[in-house]
């Protein structure tokens, strides 16, 4: 809401500069989101009157004597198509700026001189859409009531010496969405009274009550009020209520429809005016369209109604959107005449419904869906028909049709001072509490700690006692609350058990070097479902704002896929990535989120460098990495186990499932070539990743420890080398060797494996270390030959490996 | 020749013998020619049975004399030799300290987990539990129970992903509030919580929104908690991740779920409060809202709102790294260009 600080003045005594009434109002009411002085900026524009306008033969120019208030008239060059001699208009004299910081110079058109520039509203700052029709290709003339002189500057005639507050409104403050609400509202904040005029309406028409029968369901509209007036000629408005139309942003249209929306700005009731021949079979019935129904709104838009929407009929077809917009079919034109006026009180719900429905929402319809003040339905009405006796020359009939005249009770809300001093740590007294109800206009009764308090009708936001703690707080004003801390028993802040895990897991990857990323959770339906051993069923939104954003994704892989495409569309193909967040299912009837880590490796192990010691990152690479994961959580090797998997989206043989204590938890691997050659981006990398499921690692984890001291006793390593056919797998042989190779085995490790020219075809050559350890005693040779002697055995006899 | 003579001169022409010495090699040669055990020295001493008894004290202590000084030659001159071979060796392994190390892959935390972990540790410093919701909520506790019923108009204020007729993504924490309130045994405290999480809107992406971002909601409820505890509790927050020199204003707001509701600004900080197209020339800026727990809230979570009230707030972790680092776009936070995300590096906490 636009408020316009000298109109603001109409109803209060105000002596506050209106940057500060700004800030002022900002910290006890409304956030005011500016404060604009419309003249800022703008020199020596000033009321002109031209005397003289002729076509320059063969240009769309007019060459104009032009009365600035000078001794002499000034020739000024214009372009306008409305340029007419004995119009008053706005001159920009020499030396003058425009909107725009343009500054206007006196120069030569096509040889012509020319002095100065006649303006359209635009070219001084208007908006487009307050600029009324008949001047937005044009310049602005003023109109032939307004009272200028040649000579004097435009900015009072216009409204542009004011400032315009912009109320921010939060929805349940719908009642500053008028000068009168915004008038208490501020009154209330700088403790002034607000004075508002009530209207006096004295009909010079006949009755017109029996013209018209006029059904109404209460539901739908509990209040419906029409009065007609008559003998209307259809004009221009009168400057001074134009100027404050667009002041708070409403385009001037004609004087019907200009006195419908200045009532509303005044009383926050929205109007509507018909024109009386769209009655003329005598009916008007309110109700909810029925199936089929059309309906051409004003703004050329025709929309199928919906049996949920509220129309207002001539007893047979829509005419009206109740609440939202009028029809085309009952517009006031300038041929009309007669008018009728509607002030109603429609559902709330509904009217937001079927502005949502069909895209319609209109100043009226925001107003309806906020609330309004049931007292002032009659006052609107009123005041309309008085505006269109004076603007209009129209002729008020006698009598108005109420149709439905529900009351609305103004709301008592008891409370005590104490509540209110509890709630907000304050130490107020009665007295100092029953000033503020006074400066809001409640009346507070009741005695010693009660207060019964009584809001009037235009405060319908206010029903139980927190809503009163509101009121007495930000007028006392939150700037004098004191800062305190809650004095409360002591409570044991920190983490679940299963966020402190996660905390760690993040820790330790990101100290292995990686660098965490947040991805979009939405995805597209394939994307969420790739890079997933078993996909579940998945969860889809109902609206989604494109399709590669309608599914929730069920694994963190693809986000960092996507992360990893624009890096390296970037040139950034040296990548060490994670993610640790949730991923989202549909199964059994319930919707599951988990907690997983992902990530993403490309490039190399160690930036390239000039000794050449770069090494390409590669399965093992990663898989070490994760190795390391793991037992810095304390899961033992032994207990980990990666099988070869076939899983969507990941190369076919180098992709493993991890299994710890034989529960899947992940999968670890190489994206397939299929999905790296589709992305330009990707193609020809390798990319690497892993994706854990943390719900199930977590749960997996031992709590706490007690530390044992370290061996005493040396440890004996040998070493074994084995000639092995190349189906046999590295877990194969340590499972053997596990097996045979006694209690005191402590570690196997991996020391070489190499296949070529040197080994028998269809072999490859793998070399271990074994640790052998008794943490109680000196091992002896023979001991641990005794131990070898048996792990080789068992090789050849049940691997048919060889022992080189 | 006197037998001192004789020492004497042994001395002289082993210290020469040792200053002439070229190498280790020959040094050794002349160690074991003058103290070895067919050296004169020795010999000497040897033939102590020879001399009178008398002179037998003064010629082994004139001996013994000669011997230290000639050792202690051997070792210097052994010291300058082992000195001249390390330095070479040590020439040779010179290396040039200036060109670059091997470097290895060097981890971040993502912007918004800053401020969050920031955040949360200061929140667990004065009590508060972290609590986590979950992300796919239903209508009943993302709305229903934060007071905002079906067709409440604020609802319009938060476009939402709805999956059917009751589940949703969830467009704010508060869900967590009503989930908590419903759980907690007053009689064994007060209830003291944070609740961070990402949240949906039903928003085109662009440069100042984004239909995914992070909140942080927070909530205290007791028997005497005040609007002045969450004034105090607010400001803190506010000078902690924005600095203490900063100044706040409450201004009175709306959110269904409290009453009364306000919003926090702090002082700009690029222009201290002048006025800046940051701060939109107002001298504030926007960083969080809040207020005291609404009755209907209470209640619907069967807490007893006569007895038991409290405040609440939510801010926007998106927000508060665009606002503490300067970032102009909102979508950097989720394109995770490592340009963008290693120059955070330098933040850790």
């Amino acid at each position: 809401m636009l408020v316009s600080y000298n109109w603001l003045k109409d109803f209060l005594n105000l002596s506050e500069d209106p940057k500060d009434l700004g800030e002022k109002i900002t910290r006890t009411g409304v956030e005011i989101a500016s404060v604009v002085h419309p003249a800022e900026g703008l020199k020596k524009l000033v009321v002109g009157h031209v005397i003289e306008c002729e076509d320059i033969e063969g240009t769309h120019l007019h060459k104009c004597q032009v009365d600035v208030g000078e001794d002499e008239p000034i020739q000024i060059v214009c372009g306008a198509p409305n340029v007419a001699a004995g119009e008053d208009v706005i001159v920009a004299l020499h030396g003058a700026r425009i909107a725009g910081n343009e500054k206007i110079k006196r120069g030569k058109i096509r040889g012509i001189k020319s002095n100065g520039m006649i303006c359209g509203l635009q070219e001084i700052g208007f908006a487009d859409k307050v600029v009324p029709p008949k001047y937005a290709d044009g310049i602005f003339v003023f109109p032939k009531d307004s009272d200028v002189k040649p000579g004097e500057d435009v900015y009072e005639a216009l409204g542009m010496n004011d400032y315009i507050l912009d109320f921010d409104i939060t929805p349940n403050r719908a009642d500053t969405l008028s000068m009168e609400g915004a008038a208490y509202e501020v009154g209330a904040i700088v403790d002034e009274k607000t004075k508002v005029e009530p209207v006096v309406l004295k009909a010079d028409g006949p009755d017109w009550t029996d013209e018209l029968d006029v059904k109404v369901d209460e539901k739908l509209a509990p209040k419906f009020y029409l009065r007609k007036v008559s003998n209307v000629k259809i004009g221009e408005s009168p400057l001074w209520m134009q100027r404050r139309l667009w002041n708070a942003g409403i385009r001037p249209i004609n004087n019907v429809v200009d006195v419908t929306n200045y009532v509303m700005l005044l009383t926050g009731q929205p109007l509507h005016a018909y024109d009386a021949r769209t009655f003329k079979d005598g009916k008007l019935e309110v109700r909810k369209a029925n199936k089929g129904e059309k309906l051409t709104l004003l703004n050329d838009k025709e929309v199928e109604l919906d049996p949920n929407d509220i129309i207002i009929t001539d007893g047979e077809k829509p005419v009206m959107m109740a609440g939202v917009m009028g029809g085309k079919n009952s517009e006031v034109e300038d041929s009309t005449t007669d008018v009728i006026l509607e002030s109603a009180i429609f559902d709330g719900t509904s009217v937001r419904q079927s502005a949502l429905r069909h895209a319609n929402r209109t100043e009226a319809s925001s107003r309806f869906e906020k609330g309004v003040n049931w007292d002032n339905t009659q006052k609107a009405l009123d005041m309309a028909a008085l505006l269109l006796r004076n603007d209009a020359a129209a002729t008020v009939n006698e009598g108005e049709i109420k149709a439905t005249d529900v009351q609305r009770n103004p709301s008592v809300v008891k409370t005590t001072v104490s509540y209110i001093n509890k709630v907000l740590g304050t130490e107020l007294t009665r007295v100092e509490m029953k000033k503020i109800f006074d400066r809001l206009g409640f009346t507070a009764g009741g005695s010693e700690d009660e207060l019964i308090v009584t809001v009037p009708n235009r405060r319908w936001d206010i029903s139980i006692p927190a809503d009163l703690v509101e009121e007495v707080g930000r007028i006392y004003g939150y700037d004098n609350l004191k800062s305190t801390q809650p004095l409360l028993a002591e409570t044991h802040g920190g983490y679940s058990e299963k966020e402190t895990a996660m905390r760690r897991i993040k820790d330790i990857v990101q100290g292995q070097g990686l660098m965490e990323a947040i991805s979009y959770s939405l995805t597209s339906p394939e994307k969420a479902i790739s890079f997933t051993k078993d996909p579940k069923s998945v969860v889809e939104v109902q609206w989604p704002l494109n399709s590669s954003r309608s599914t929730m994704r069920e694994n963190l892989i693809t986000g960092l896929v996507d992360a990893a495409s624009y890096n390296m569309a970037r040139k950034q193909k040296e990548l060490a990535l994670f993610e640790q967040g949730r991923v989202y299912d549909h199964e059994n009837n319930s919707f599951n989120e988990h907690e997983h880590l992902a990530a993403l490796y490309s490039g190399h192990t160690l930036s390239a460098n000039w000794q050449h010691l770069d090494q390409k990152i590669d399965f093992y690479f990663v898989k070490g990495q994760l190795t390391n994961l793991f037992r810095a959580l304390g899961i033992k090797d032994a207990d980990v186990e990666y099988r070869a998997e076939v899983i969507g989206g990941m190369h076919p043989t180098r992709t493993a499932g991890i299994y710890i204590k034989d529960q899947y938890v992940g999968l670890i691997g190489m994206l397939a070539h299929t999905v790296t050659t589709l992305d330009k981006a990707l193609r020809g990398s390798e990319i690497y990743v892993y994706e854990i499921d943390l719900d199930l690692i977590t749960s997996m984890l031992d709590k706490g420890m007690k530390a044992k001291a370290a061996p005493k006793f040396p440890a004996i390593e040998r070493d074994l080398s084995l000639l092995v056919p190349n189906a046999i797998t590295n877990a194969k042989i340590e499972a053997q060797i596990k097996l045979n190779g006694g209690k005191y085995l402590h570690d196997i490790r991996v020391i070489d494996v190499y296949s070529g020219s040197q080994i028998e075809s269809g072999h490859k050559s793998i070399s271990y270390s074994l640790t052998f350890l008794n943490e109680k005693d000196t091992l002896t040779d023979e001991v641990v030959a005794k131990a070898m002697e048996k792990v080789e055995a068992a090789l050849k006899e049940s691997l048919k490996i060889k022992v080189r | 020749m006197d037998l001192f003579d004789r020492i004497n001169k042994l001395k002289e022409e082993g210290l020469d013998q040792i200053k002439q010495a070229e190498n280790q090699k020959m040094l050794d040669k002349i160690r074991v020619e003058l103290m070895g055990r067919k050296g004169e020295l020795t010999e000497i001493l040897h033939s102590m049975k020879d001399i009178a008894p008398e002179n037998r004290p003064k010629v082994g202590q004139e001996v013994n004399q000669v011997r230290d000084i000639l050792q202690k030659q051997l070792d210097e001159a052994k010291d300058h030799f082992l000195q001249a071979v390390i330095a070479k060796k040590l020439e040779e392994e010179k290396i040039d300290v200036t060109l670059p190390g091997r470097e290895g892959h060097l981890g971040s935390k993502h912007p918004i987990n800053i401020i969050l972990d920031d955040l949360e540790s200061y929140f667990i410093g004065m009590g508060y539990e972290v609590v986590q919701g979950p992300e796919i909520e239903t209508d009943h506790y993302c709305f229903e129970m934060m007071n905002l019923p079906k067709d409440h108009p604020a609802r319009d204020m938060q476009a939402t992903f709805y999956i059917d007729e009751e589940d949703l993504l969830r467009t704010q924490t508060s869900g967590d509030q009503a989930r908590v309130l419903e759980k907690h045994d007053f009689s064994k405290g007060p209830l003291k919580m944070v609740g961070p999480g990402k949240v949906y809107r039903r928003d085109d992406d662009d440069a100042t929104h984004s239909h995914q971002f992070q909140q942080m909601e927070g909530l205290v409820v007791d028997k005497n908690v005040t609007m002045s505890d969450l004034k105090g509790t607010l400001e803190m927050i506010a000078k902690h991740v924005f600095g203490q020199d900063r100044k706040t204003r409450l201004r009175p707001s709306y959110f269904p779920f409290t009453e009364p509701s306000v919003e926090m600004d702090v002082s700009c900080f690029n222009c201290n409060g002048k006025g800046c197209p940051i701060c939109k020339y107002t001298g504030w800026i926007e960083v969080l809202g809040a207020g005291m727990v609404h009755p209907n809230v209470l209640e619907n979570a069967g807490v007893d709102s006569t007895v038991y009230g409290g405040f609440a707030f939510g801010l926007g972790l998106d927000r508060f790294a665009i606002l503490k680092y300067g970032i102009s776009d909102i979508r950097d936070f989720y394109t995770n260009d490592v340009r963008f995300l290693e120059q955070f590096r330098k933040e850790e906490n």
